[in-house]
């Protein structure tokens, strides 16, 4: 069985379609290329498949099920408390002026005993009282409106990237997004997050908890550096990194959760030949440590050399696909791609 | 690395001593009680703003939420008189409650658009405060407010000694807390978040769940500095102490003292706050011995000067030190 299913994804900006039924599939421990020119569509592609876009046609299935949020038993129950909060919310708000009066300022006196149970009667009999248009009607308005927004968020978060990382599918940045200004084992940190299991309370009261996870996940956050080959400036900023190491530190904080499939978007643009190849290397040794690797490439060196698999992409449409030798042999796609890059 | 850096335990070490030289009351006192109180909403602005990058111009509505949480809880003229201890943690806890129900709807805005909601949410606060007058005693304030008791001993409203050191002992405590978090899984999403949304999200991280944590951690310490505020007067005072330069002042505080820095805001709250109850009542009083100023000609007082003294300052930092005067410092990954 594979373990990326794409299928027929299509993603339309208005009239503009980026990405047109495109369809393939990812096997478990291949080095996966996707290539083509300039504005196919590679990158548009990598963002449905990691749900920064909800693709406008397809599906993409991740060990077989398409990962994202069915409705179910927990959603309900959301909405109830929310609409049932909503409603007695809208109630009060209209009408605490008279209750409070009614309950609070009519049965106390000061420095005397509270008659609880002769407010609590007393504010039940006013609340009775009330007026359908000022107590009835706001509730069920609120109850709808409170029910109805937590289903709309619910729709908008069905496939959000959070949920794809947290699945097993980790990726980079064609225009690296390292978080600055904090240091590189704290990036690696972040990336690492999915695998740490401390909530606030642990962490505002340094529960035991709290060392323990520390311990592991620093240790661990220095091995991926290490392997990356930047456990020497693990606690400079990530800002001021040289650009080639950039890359490798986003390689590395994409690794931190142990993905089971890691998206490289045009990792080498801008490297020199040895960053390259250097670069090759690490490619290979991540696929080594059993992570699936996807990645979208210019550079026909790199690809042809490490991928076991190609696509090519050309206006959005997949139009071709095989092992590199395939690639290199099939004549549109010499002709879409190959053929313009000369004698590369 | 460490969770109290050097800066930080300087601050409190010159800040427990300096009631010794300063006799038992007088201006110092009042000037530093507020400051601890602004310096308790600036840090909870700071996790918002500072590490979130969450702008919220509406922090002055969680003081007020705060003040009157704990007025209407512990105040004599209403028949649950928790009690001053209660009253704080019923405040807290209101607080973050608050902070997540405005949190949850708006919280998908971005940028701009949450800073124009949370603006509308103060003045819609200060609204209701004003018209409520049933519970909150419209412009009057709900008042006499409990005095807090150790054991058998009561603190005095006189007794500012004791205030100051209390006050400094509760912003201790929100360092603390706040300092724990940042170095920690949560405060590091945060950062992240104010870092880079999308690669945030693109890690794992759940951007609407850490955002609301972020935003009631920072309304339950806005509404503790609110809390305190009222306790110190012994009543809430008007609503309109809570209006929309309280929120900017919080702003001024986390800014000039350097986004995202605990450091930094502390020192933002001694030097925006302190120009206000300190530097400026002094030189008016100067002004007015010197015979300029008065009653008779209020433009020449300084304290009618403060808005065009705080924007200065603004301007001055912004040009001078962008990242405020103590920025955040890179510490190594901890936990």
């Amino acid at each position: 069985m594979s373990l990326l299913e794409v299928r027929g994804i299509t993603m339309r900006f208005g009239g503009l379609t980026a990405v047109d039924d495109v369809t393939f599939n990812v096997t478990e421990g291949q080095i996966f290329a996707v290539i083509g020119p300039n504005g196919a569509g590679k990158t548009t592609l990598f963002n449905a498949i990691t749900g920064v876009y909800e693709p406008t046609d397809g599906t993409v299935r991740f060990r077989g099920s398409p990962v994202r949020l069915e409705p179910d038993a927990r959603l309900g129950f959301r909405a109830a408390v929310v609409a049932i909060v909503a409603g007695l919310g809208a109630f009060l708000a209209i009408n605490i002026q008279e209750l409070w009066t009614v309950g609070i300022a009519a049965n106390y006196v000061l420095n005397q005993p509270f008659p609880w149970e002769k407010a609590v009667a007393d504010v039940l009999h006013a609340a009775r009282g009330v007026p359908f248009a000022w107590g009835v009607l706001p509730a069920i308005l609120g109850a709808g409106v409170g029910a109805g927004t937590v289903v709309a968020l619910w729709q908008r978060s069905r496939r959000t990237p959070d949920l794809i990382a947290r699945a097993g599918l980790a990726r980079t940045f064609q225009n690296i997004r390292l978080f600055t200004d904090l240091s590189l084992v704290e990036n690696v940190l972040v990336g690492m997050d999915s695998r740490m299991r401390n909530g606030f309370w642990t962490n505002l009261l340094r529960l035991p908890a709290f060392s323990h996870e520390r311990a592991w996940t620093e240790r661990e956050a220095l091995d991926l550096l290490q392997f990356v080959g930047l456990s020497e400036r693990a606690h400079e900023a990530a800002g001021s990194l040289p650009y080639g190491h950039r890359r490798r530190l986003e390689i590395a904080r994409a690794l931190a959760s142990k993905p089971a499939v890691l998206l490289l978007d045009e990792p080498a643009a801008g490297m020199n030949p040895s960053e390259m190849v250097e670069l090759m290397e690490l490619i290979r040794r991540v696929r080594d440590r059993g992570v699936t690797v996807i990645l979208i490439e210019h550079h026909m060196k790199l690809v042809m050399g490490i991928s076991d698999r190609i696509v090519v992409l050309q206006y959005g449409k997949l139009i071709g696909q095989g092992t590199p030798a395939e690639i290199r042999a099939d004549r549109r796609c010499i002709e879409a791609y190959l053929g313009t890059e000369g004698e590369e | 690395m460490r969770l109290l850096p050097t800066p930080i335990l300087a601050y409190f070490a010159i800040m427990a001593a300096l009631p010794l030289f300063m006799g038992t009351s007088g201006l110092f006192y009042d000037a530093f009680q507020a400051i601890f109180v602004f310096s308790l909403v600036g840090l909870g602005l700071n996790v918002v703003t500072g590490f979130t990058g969450l702008l919220n111009l509406g922090m002055a509505a969680f003081m007020a939420i705060g003040a009157y949480t704990f007025a209407i809880l512990t105040s004599d003229i209403y028949p649950f008189q928790i009690g001053f201890w209660w009253g704080i943690v019923a405040t807290v806890v209101i607080g973050a409650v608050a902070g997540f129900l405005l949190g949850a709807p708006t919280l998908g805005l971005s940028g701009d658009y949450l800073a124009i909601v949370t603006m509308g949410f103060g003045e819609i606060t200060l609204d209701v405060l004003k018209n409520l007058d049933a519970v909150t005693k419209g412009t009057q304030g709900i008042n006499p407010l409990p005095r807090p008791t150790f054991g058998s001993w009561t603190l005095e409203l006189q007794q500012e000694r004791g205030w100051y050191w209390l006050l400094l002992g509760f912003v201790l405590l929100a360092v603390l807390a706040v300092r724990r978090l940042e170095r920690s899984r949560s405060g590091r999403a945060w950062l992240s978040i104010r870092e880079d949304a999308l690669a945030s999200q693109c890690m794992g991280i759940p951007p609407k769940r850490t955002k609301m944590i972020a935003f009631s951690t920072g309304s339950a310490l806005a509404a503790l500095g609110g809390a305190l505020f009222a306790a110190l007067l012994s009543s809430t005072g008007e609503p309109a102490s809570y209006d929309f330069q309280v929120s900017i002042l919080a702003l001024c505080i986390v800014i000039v003292g350097g986004m995202g820095s605990v450091a930094g805001t502390l020192v933002g709250a001694v030097v925006m706050v302190g120009m206000n109850s300190l530097v400026l009542v002094k030189l008016a009083d100067w002004a007015g011995a010197a015979g300029v100023g008065g009653a008779s000609n209020v433009l020449a007082s300084p304290n009618n000067w403060k808005y065009l003294i705080f924007g200065l300052a603004l301007i001055l930092v912004v040009r001078l030190k962008p990242d405020g005067l103590l920025p955040p410092r890179l510490e190594g990954g901890s936990g």
